[in-house]
């Protein structure tokens, strides 16, 4: 694929300047003069009523501007998937950490200490914590109007229960009969936070024509706009939302947690009001990832041919939907694995709950399906007596068969990843010798991307420089650089005239953001789109001033030329001066893109997810040494394999890889919000471990590349997948040096300490309390 | 109660008011107008608010602003420019080291403090030299040999 000027190119980002002198200014460090410091006030109780809030005493205060309620808030719900919450609280509170008052001050002192001032009243309720207690048939009902809410599908709901979807492949239950052994266990992953270094800020004003106007790092804007219009409950042009640079995203600057509040604030005092969350406010009411609990059945023949596998997923939603719908939709849509299996079947439901809301992480819903998945192959080539490389090869997933979303699999390529991470992992020599308490272990990634909606408009301007306007914002790994780089391949234009224009939500056209890996495939495409109708409309102006027929035009070295008579030609600059001053007038092209494909069908309703564009693979080989007197796993390496499609920015992949295993790390060993009724109990970087340089192993970063036809260049996705095989990796690699399972992430030196002594007094034993014994099919 | 204090930032004299429980990230950042030097967590834990006080790196989220008088402050503005960046910083560029950037200056502070100190470090000496850095991007792969690479660069200009 060397045919590409730009394309496969680690070409200079255009951010890394600004921010290597400390001179890009992020949204705490704006300011406005006369500009006040808005403070959240949130509820300490997990459930109960509120009587009464007494703000007087806060409003006395010196220096305070304004201070709201939930009366002075529009009486209007919101919500991403389902509109189940208000901007505060007003009859009752659901979770430790929902907003219940707010005021604006001089200072943030000010601020800070009235909202100590204000007096809030409760009549405690009885909580939920548990899911077990919260889908029980006479739990206390959370949400006593769960089903007239609005919502995005029309999610089937009932109790505490608010998502209840299945997907069905085949024949279940033959496939379980037509087993020789059957397999089952259930898993439980944390939840966890994106925990980026900027913490969550925001800047609201009203501008001279009393529009609300908020300023902030977001990884959708458009999103972000219409969620705020829901809440506010005005029009989408009374408001107006300017993306700043962001601190790092991983899915935690989705939709509205705070920015709404500010907004209210700026229209209660007129006055500008910047809110910046503290660490512990970011831990514990800005929606980490939700905890799932997991309990997967696989069967198979003696020869290893897998012949059913059923999933059930129960999500801990906490108090309000966010984005758990979609993680667990999600979830099932990727539950077959990156394996053949002729029957297959996924439920998921998600459960309302006295918990912090959950949102959605890098890798929503996938990381946690991948860890069963990956989990139970394990075991099961464990008990048929195979090596778990051997048990998945005789499974993978083939070109073209139907997936448990009944959309036909393209571009394949887990053979290929796993091969290539076997043979770099050296897999093959060290399996079985790696020495005492030390172990391998294999992970596969199945993943999906290409859905939601983008558009682009492309600008050429007067000197042959382009600009870009896409709602595209940065959020680290370079995105908006590979868009520079399909333009400029497209026009055959050097990458340095490409710039990215500065937009807010009044400029920029639809785009659903920088989330689910969906930025280079989804507004990869929208932008190449436009970019081939602005250079269709350029060929056509040259076809005509050359005398001869479009197809004959070729575009290269910022000349349009005769492909068959190249001294016949025009250049970029002089096409240009044409177009605006002798025909057709300035240069502009615009496209709007949502992946096509068969529509999935699920079982019944509920389900609600759209087509998926392209199907993502990769493989992760964990070596690790396992501590047999503390319980403390050390890595050893990690060779993790992506098929990206194509590599446009080789930089930033690799870059992507070696920043995603990390978070896969800290998800499998380390990183989990503790909560005891309710409450976050470590909400700062000490008691939330997240790894430091001094913990990171060696990372063998790979890639391969088959094109996707579908793909820009081929391009495919990679934001999350290199976060979602390292935790299976990791404990199916533990499991190898010690021959114990840990079906519960984090694997911390507690848990595994745990069930290593377990072990030591009855080797038969279950490795943890969710662990059920193997048993042997009673179907044969 | 504010008392007004002298400040001695980036080689630079600075009067100014302050209060007795003020932090100096705060100082730098709201009254001084120097940005660059960021704050993650204000409790000392992720190392974005780096900065050197006689040429040792400190979190200023967790020095008193009125303490640090007479002491030689230095910010990420005074590493280098647009037009004549630090080797630090034209290494964190050119090795893809920055993503989100928020971490980055704190790194870099951190690195130049290294370096100053021991021009030749090991890759063992660098990762424990930014242990105290959290960076959430990158997973740390490319700073290490961002500040390495800029290491031996610098090194090898010393020794011609």
């Amino acid at each position: 694929m060397s045919d590409y000027q730009v394309v496969g190119k680690s070409v200079r980002r255009m951010d890394t300047i600004a921010k290597a002198t400390g001179q890009v200014l992020y949204t705490a460090d704006l300011s406005r003069p006369g500009m006040l410091f808005g403070k959240i006030l949130y509820s300490n109780r997990a459930h109960a009523r509120i009587l009464n809030i007494d703000t007087r005493p806060a409003e006395a205060l010196p220096g305070v501007r304004a201070v709201i309620t939930g009366t002075q808030a529009p009486n209007s719900l919101y919500g991403i998937y389902i509109r189940d919450r208000l901007i505060f609280a007003t009859d009752q509170v659901r979770f430790i950490g929902e907003p219940v008052a707010a005021v604006a001050a001089t200072s943030q002192a000010a601020a800070a200490e009235a909202t100590r001032l204000i007096r809030v009243d409760y009549e405690d309720l009885s909580p939920l914590f548990s899911l077990e207690e919260a889908i029980a048939p006479n739990a206390p009902i959370l949400h006593p109007h769960l089903v007239e809410y609005g919502s995005i599908y029309p999610y089937i709901r009932y109790g505490n229960v608010c998502l209840d979807a299945q997907l069905n492949m085949g024949d279940i239950e033959q496939g379980f009969a037509d087993a020789d052994y059957i397999f089952e266990d259930s898993y439980h992953t944390a939840p966890t936070h994106q925990a980026p270094l900027e913490p969550h800020a925001c800047l609201a004003e009203i501008d001279d024509n009393g529009r609300t106007v908020v300023s902030t790092g977001t990884q959708q804007i458009s999103v972000l706009h219409t969620e705020l219009a829901l809440a506010l409950d005005l029009p989408l042009t009374d408001i107006r939302v300017v993306p700043v640079c962001l601190g790092g995203g991983f899915g935690g600057r989705l939709g509205t947690h705070f920015e709404h509040i500010c907004a209210l604030l700026a229209q209660a005092a007129q006055r500008p009001v910047k809110i910046i969350l503290t660490r512990a406010e970011v831990f514990t009411t800005t929606a980490g990832r939700a905890p799932y609990t997991i309990r997967m059945k696989v069967g198979v023949k003696k020869d290893g041919t897998i012949t059913a596998k059923d999933t059930d997923v129960l999500v801990d939603a906490g108090a309000y939907a966010d984005q758990t719908p979609g993680t667990a939709t999600h979830a099932i849509t990727v539950a077959q694995g990156p394996y053949s299996i002729p029957n297959c079947h996924a439920r998921a439901r998600v459960v309302y709950t006295n918990n912090p809301n959950w949102g959605c992480m890098r890798g929503y819903g996938a990381q946690e399906i991948a860890f069963a998945t990956e989990s139970i192959m394990d075991t099961v080539a464990h008990k048929l007596g195979m090596d778990p490389v051997d048990f998945r090869l005789v499974n993978l997933s083939h070109e073209g068969e139907i997936s448990l979303s009944t959309q036909p699999l393209r571009c394949v390529t887990i053979r290929e990843t796993m091969e290539a991470a076997i043979k770099a992992s050296g897999y093959r020599e060290k399996k079985g010798r790696m020495g005492p308490n030390r172990g391998i272990g294999v992970a596969n990634l199945f993943h999906a991307t290409g859905y939601l909606s983008s558009s682009a408009t492309i600008r050429v301007n007067e000197d042959a420089t382009i600009t870009i306007i896409s709602g595209v914002t940065e959020v680290g790994p370079g995105s908006q650089t590979v868009l520079r780089q399909i333009v400029a391949e497209v026009l055959g234009v050097a990458v340095e005239c490409v710039r990215i224009a500065v937009v807010d939500s009044d400029s920029a056209p639809y785009e659903t953001g920088s989330i689910a890996s969906r930025t280079v495939y989804d507004a990869g495409n929208a932008v190449r789109l436009a970019t081939e109708e602005v250079r269709k409309k350029m060929v056509n102006i040259a076809a005509s001033r050359l005398k001869c027929t479009a197809e004959d035009i070729a575009v290269e070295g910022g000349w349009f030329f005769q492909f068959t008579n190249p001294d016949n030609r025009i250049s970029f600059k002089d096409l240009i001066g044409i177009a605006i001053y002798v025909t057709g007038g300035p240069l502009l092209g615009s496209a709007s893109w949502l992946a096509a494909g068969p529509f999935p069908e699920p079982v019944g309703e509920g389900y609600g997810q759209g087509p998926m564009g392209t199907f993502l693979f990769g493989t992760h080989v964990a070596e690790v040494e396992v501590d047999p007197e503390t319980g403390k796993t050390r890595i050893l390496h990690i060779t993790a394999c992506h098929d990206v499609g194509k590599a446009i920015y080789p930089a930033g992949v690799l870059g992507q890889i070696e920043g995603g295993v990390v978070q896969g790390i800290g998800a499998g060993l380390f990183e989990e919000m503790c909560l005891q009724d309710g409450r976050v109990v470590n909400p700062s970087f000490v008691d939330y471990r997240m790894l430091t340089a001094l913990d990171t192993p060696p990372i063998t970063a790979l890639y391969i590349e088959r094109p996707d036809p579908t793909g820009s260049f081929g391009a495919k996705g990679l934001g999350e997948p290199p976060i979602i095989p390292p935790a299976p990796a990791i404990a199916n690699a533990i499991f190898d040096a010690t021959g114990v399972q840990v079906n519960e992430i984090p694997i911390t030196a507690e848990r595994l300490f745990y069930a290593l002594s377990l072990k030591k007094i009855s080797p038969t034993a279950p490795a943890t309390q969710a662990n059920k014994t193997i048993r042997k099919s009673d179907h044969r | 109660m504010e008392k007004e204090i002298t400040l001695q930032v980036n080689a630079k004299s600075f009067s100014v008011d302050v209060g007795s429980g003020e932090l100096l990230v705060d100082v730098l950042r709201d009254k001084l107008g120097l940005t660059g030097t960021k704050k993650g967590c204000g409790t000392g834990d992720c190392g974005a608010c780096t900065v050197l006080l006689d040429g040792k790196p400190v979190n200023s989220c967790l020095v008193l602003a009125v303490s640090v008088e007479g002491k030689q402050i230095e910010t990420i503005e005074s590493l280098g420019d647009t037009n004549h960046l630090h080797p630090l910083q034209q290494s964190f560029i050119d090795n893809g080291a920055i993503q989100c950037g928020y971490c980055s200056p704190g790194f870099l502070i951190t690195a130049k403090a290294l370096l100053d100190e021991n021009p030749n470090p090991t890759e063992a000496e660098i990762r424990a030299a930014v242990a105290g850095n959290l960076c959430r991007c990158t997973g740390y792969a490319t700073i290490i040999r961002a500040i390495s690479a800029a290491a031996s660069l610098t090194t090898e200009v010393k020794s011609e």
